[in-house]
């Protein structure tokens, strides 16, 4: 065999392993019940119940937000945020959380926000906050 | 019957326009005249088709430069009835951000690219002589498709294009538009990003889109060499360009991570955000092209890797404009870059060059010159083929997970990214970069073509051995080693390639100088993977804080870092080895500057290090962005980021107003009287108050007292966290009524009220009303200690010299016919 095609194969295998990586690595779009059934980590995209109430306060806890999200199949759920709570919050249209379960509360642990832009109207924004540092 | 509107300035637009239109006819018609100058002249000295190839595309430029002049003429007078002057700028923003405000939307992204590609073009027209014909013939016809997307133009009922010049009442549908008088009710524009206003953003745009646009110049080269047959040719000529693509996009990247760690409040350099992810696509393949180039200069071996990666080096560049034009990161960036109607377009422009790409290799394919001889394994070549491939494997992986809303809408799954994207990406790349800066290292011992091999090992041996030694130092002193093991493999990689190549840098000042420029480029690149290694590997939030009342069992059974503190303003807090104290705020609309007070205590209670850092939040349009502050050291940097305060408010921009008394005692806990006399000690939640004397001549403004009236003020020293204040609340007897006048103390919380004078036994009262710590100013703050960072920049700047370096090199080496 010669080595070029040696190579060649290690290169596609390599290629393989990077993609079955990403697969296994990957997570999914789910609901807070799909949440519920697992512990690893889950994206649920839903919207912010604005008729309950937000809750933070720096002075008892400055990494405590709570919050209630309705997911896209009408389920809703109190949503935990080690964080402060990010700008505009409020404002949101739309929210893609990550994280788990714990109990009957959602522990977030990035949460990104799509938010009516700041500069044009016609046009949406999006922010991201993120619970845990951007380390290695 | 079309409204008349009042106002507007719908000249320079339509000069604009007409520029747009005009550099778009241009750019045709030098592209046609240069593809028949290529086929129909062919051999031939005086082609008149190459002279109108020329001159269109001398137009083209003109006209390019036409659109940009009129574009600044718009957005500097404040013509707001352009949507980009309004959706971008605003009267109070700065002049050098108006610079800036040029290229804030994607028009001006693309104006920029088509500008950097007409002045490449011009060069090219003057320096590429036998390649003229052919490669301008390439460039033209990136500017056509270039063109396209600035036209704004409709055929057939869709808009071809989104044109900077774009009226605000054809932008928007409002009601405001049916008054004719609508321009006298805008008053000013939407204002900028205030993340964008950095100087940082002066020159990354330019610098990146320069990288951007100069990727077409070796794409161009590789595409004339197919359709020329001239295959082994054009590969001496393009090296130079593709040196200059790498180095200027490098560069351009890595100026936007300056400006990440800067101005945005991501936590750092780097976040592997697909735009972000996007970038440096082009990049990796362009410098994998870049070594099988020259590979395949030396020997003749690759010719068809080298070929392929250059071709998809440019279509990797409007992939990447596709991905953040398009609006399809939607979910996953927070880029906040959103569909401009234009997916279908940005899909055919990737397409259009893909497609070209692909049918000339295939039509070519049995004419390549694909040699069937293996390489030798100790040889030069081979191994930096292989480096390449893995820089290829590397961009490879980059490309599936960051595409992957592209997959989720080509195959209707639903597949979310990895939800730690930080790590995922990390430990991967990272195994990438462990095999190419190994090799980066090895290879330049070797020879092309043969090698004496024991010497090799020995070599080799001995440098892997020095910077296992290295590593270890270096892993054990910052460390790195309570990292993944895959971190120190890189880390070892990185120390390695700086050391073995410092030697061949050694070599070439003895006389060998042809390999200086990559040793120097190679060091470079160690450098930077160093300071990325340490500085995100070893990031150390200081601002931890576990004392939240809400921090149950639950949490910290999780074991969450919390990374925010609190700090109330002049209460100075220990965190880590610093005690931290907010000092006050200094406003220069539209920011509002915290002063946080950084002192280091040594054990004896002497201040051995000092500074003050100002994060800065701004209050734009009713909203908050704040900004980090960053105290450079020359082995780590302090960076401060505000996360949230209660003394600044999105609607009175941190101003407090004037509340009457009754509602102004809300603001407090329920008072406490104490009756004091001269010397007494009051003490309170946060401090004590020392009760100085009494003072008979106290005098209240704009209150003219008579004889008959008395005025007694309370001299009150206010000692708290180390502070002292002095105060005097006064009471006062005119016309037979008693007054008394309090004084606050904002610093400390306070407000203190001289309520009585009890004669019998010689005291006073004198009220404290303590600010509860929920109404106190107070700042969340979140600070990191980024080590060895300016490892990071320095290696940068080093591989910028060694990619210059070589450059010249290549330059000097060419003889283009």
């Amino acid at each position: 065999m010669k080595k070029s095609a040696i190579f060649g194969l290690v290169v596609i295998a390599i290629a393989i392993a990077v993609i079955i990586s990403v697969y296994s690595n990957s997570s999914t779009y789910g609901s807070f019940s799909d949440a519920t059934k697992t512990t690893s980590e889950l994206h649920i995209v839903g919207h912010l119940n604005t008729a309950k109430k937000l809750y933070y306060d720096a002075t008892k806890d400055a990494n405590y937000f709570s919050f209630y999200m309705k997911d896209n199949k009408g389920e809703e759920r109190k949503v935990v945020f080690t964080g402060t709570k990010p700008e505009d919050f409020e404002r949101s249209e739309q929210l893609v959380l990550t994280g788990t379960m714990v109990g009957q509360e959602f522990h977030a642990s990035k949460i990104l926000m799509k938010c009516p832009s700041k500069y044009t109207q016609d046009k949406l924004e999006i922010t991201e906050a993120k619970a845990t540092q951007a380390g290695i | 019957m079309d409204t008349v509107f009042k106002g507007e300035h719908l000249l320079p637009g339509q000069i604009g326009q007409f520029f747009i239109v005009l550099s778009f006819g241009a750019a045709l018609i030098s592209f046609i005249s240069y593809y028949f100058a290529t086929t129909e002249d062919a051999g031939k000295n005086d082609s008149s088709w190459q002279r109108l190839g020329r001159i269109g595309f001398y137009i083209n430029s003109i006209s390019i430069l036409g659109m940009g002049v009129c574009l600044f003429y718009v957005i500097y007078n404040h013509y707001f009835e352009y949507h980009y002057a309004w959706a971008y700028t605003s009267r109070s923003l700065p002049v050098y951000y108006i610079v800036s405000g040029f290229w804030n939307g994607q028009e001006g992204g693309f104006l920029l690219w088509t500008f950097w590609q007409a002045v490449l073009g011009n060069i090219l027209i003057r320096r590429a002589k036998s390649w003229e014909r052919p490669v301008m013939a390439v460039v033209a016809f990136s500017q056509v498709v270039l063109a396209t997307m600035v036209l704004g133009v409709e055929i057939l009922g869709t808009r071809i294009g989104s044109s900077p010049f774009l009226l605000l009442r054809k932008a928007l549908e409002a009601p405001i538009f049916q008054n004719p008088d609508y321009l006298s009710f805008i008053k000013d524009g939407q204002g900028m990003n205030p993340s964008l206003q950095n100087y940082w953003m002066i020159i990354h745009p330019p610098t990146l889109f320069l990288g951007f646009a100069s990727m077409v110049v070796p794409f161009a080269y590789a595409v004339a060499g197919l359709w020329q047959k001239r295959y082994k040719e054009w590969v001496a000529p393009a090296i130079p360009y593709t040196l200059f693509a790498c180095m200027i996009l490098g560069t351009g990247v890595i100026m936007g991570s300056f400006w990440a760690y800067e101005s945005l409040n991501f936590d750092g350099f780097w976040a592997w955000d697909p735009v972000e992810n996007a970038s440096i696509f082009p990049w990796i393949t362009m410098v994998a092209a870049l070594h099988v180039l020259i590979v395949f200069k030396n020997t003749g071996h690759s010719y068809f890797t080298a070929t392929f990666l250059v071709l998809i080096s440019f279509v990797l560049v409007w992939y990447s404009s596709f991905l953040s034009r398009s609006g399809i990161l939607g979910d996953t960036s927070v880029h906040s870059f959103t569909d401009n109607g234009m997916f279908w377009q940005l899909v055919i422009g990737v397409l259009i060059f893909l497609v070209l790409s692909v049918v000339l290799l295939v039509v070519r394919w049995k004419h390549l010159p694909i040699t069937k001889k293996d390489e030798d394994t100790y040889s030069r070549e081979f191994w930096m083929f292989v480096g390449s491939v893995f820089l290829g494997l590397s961009c490879f992986h980059l490309l599936v997970v960051t595409s992957v809303p592209v997959w989720n809408a080509m195959f209707g799954t639903k597949i979310a990214p990895p939800s730690n994207i930080i790590k995922h990406y990390n430990v991967i790349q990272s195994s990438f970069a462990f095999v190419v800066t190994i090799l980066t290292g090895f290879t330049q011992f070797l020879k092309y073509k043969k090698t004496d091999v024991t010497r090799f090992f020995i070599t080799t041996g001995l440098y892997l051995l020095f910077g296992a030694l290295i590593t270890a130092l270096v892993v054990y002193g910052t460390g790195v080693y309570k990292l993944n093991a895959v971190f120190i493999l890189v880390m070892w990689g990185s120390v390695y390639s700086v050391v073995a190549n410092a030697k061949i840098l050694a070599d070439a000042f003895k006389g060998q100088y042809k390999l200086a420029g990559s040793a120097v480029a190679h060091i470079g690149f160690g450098l930077l993977l160093v300071g990325a290694l340490i500085a995100a590997g070893t990031t150390n939030v200081i601002s931890i804080n576990n004392t939240g009342e809400g921090f149950s069992p639950e949490f910290a059974k999780e074991q969450n870092p919390r990374e925010n503190i609190i700090v109330y303003r002049n209460q100075p807090v220990k965190m880590g080895d610093f005690l931290v104290t907010y000092t006050g705020d200094s406003i220069s609309a539209p920011n509002h500057f915290f002063k946080v007070d950084y002192k280091q205590v040594d054990a004896n209670g002497k201040v051995t290090n000092e500074f003050v850092l100002k994060p800065k939040v701004q209050v734009n349009k009713g909203q908050l962005a704040s900004s980090p502050d960053t105290k450079h050291y020359l082995f780590h940097d302090m960076y401060t980021h505000i996360t949230m305060s209660n003394a600044i408010s999105a609607t009175e921009g941190g101003s407090e107003s004037a509340h009457d008394e009754v509602d102004d005692d809300k603001n407090y806990d329920t008072p406490v009287s104490h009756e004091v006399k001269p010397g007494d000690t009051i003490k309170y939640r946060d401090g004590y108050i020392l009760v100085k004397g009494l003072n008979k001549e106290a005098k209240v403004q704009n209150i003219p007292l008579s004889d008959s009236d008395v005025a007694i003020g309370a001299n009150l020293e206010v000692v708290t966290h180390g502070n002292h204040y002095t105060v005097v609340p006064v009471y006062m007897i005119k016309n037979g009524n008693v007054f008394d006048f309090a004084r606050k103390v904002d610093d400390a919380g306070l407000k203190l009220r001289f309520s009585k004078v009890i004669p019998e036994n010689k005291k006073v009262e004198i009220m404290v009303y303590q600010q509860p710590e929920s109404k106190k100013k107070f700042i969340v703050m979140k600070a990191i200690q980024f080590p060895y960072i300016n490892f990071f920049w320095a290696g940068t700047i080093i591989m910028v010299i060694g990619f210059f370096m070589s450059i010249l090199r290549r330059k000097k080496e060419l003889k283009v016919v």
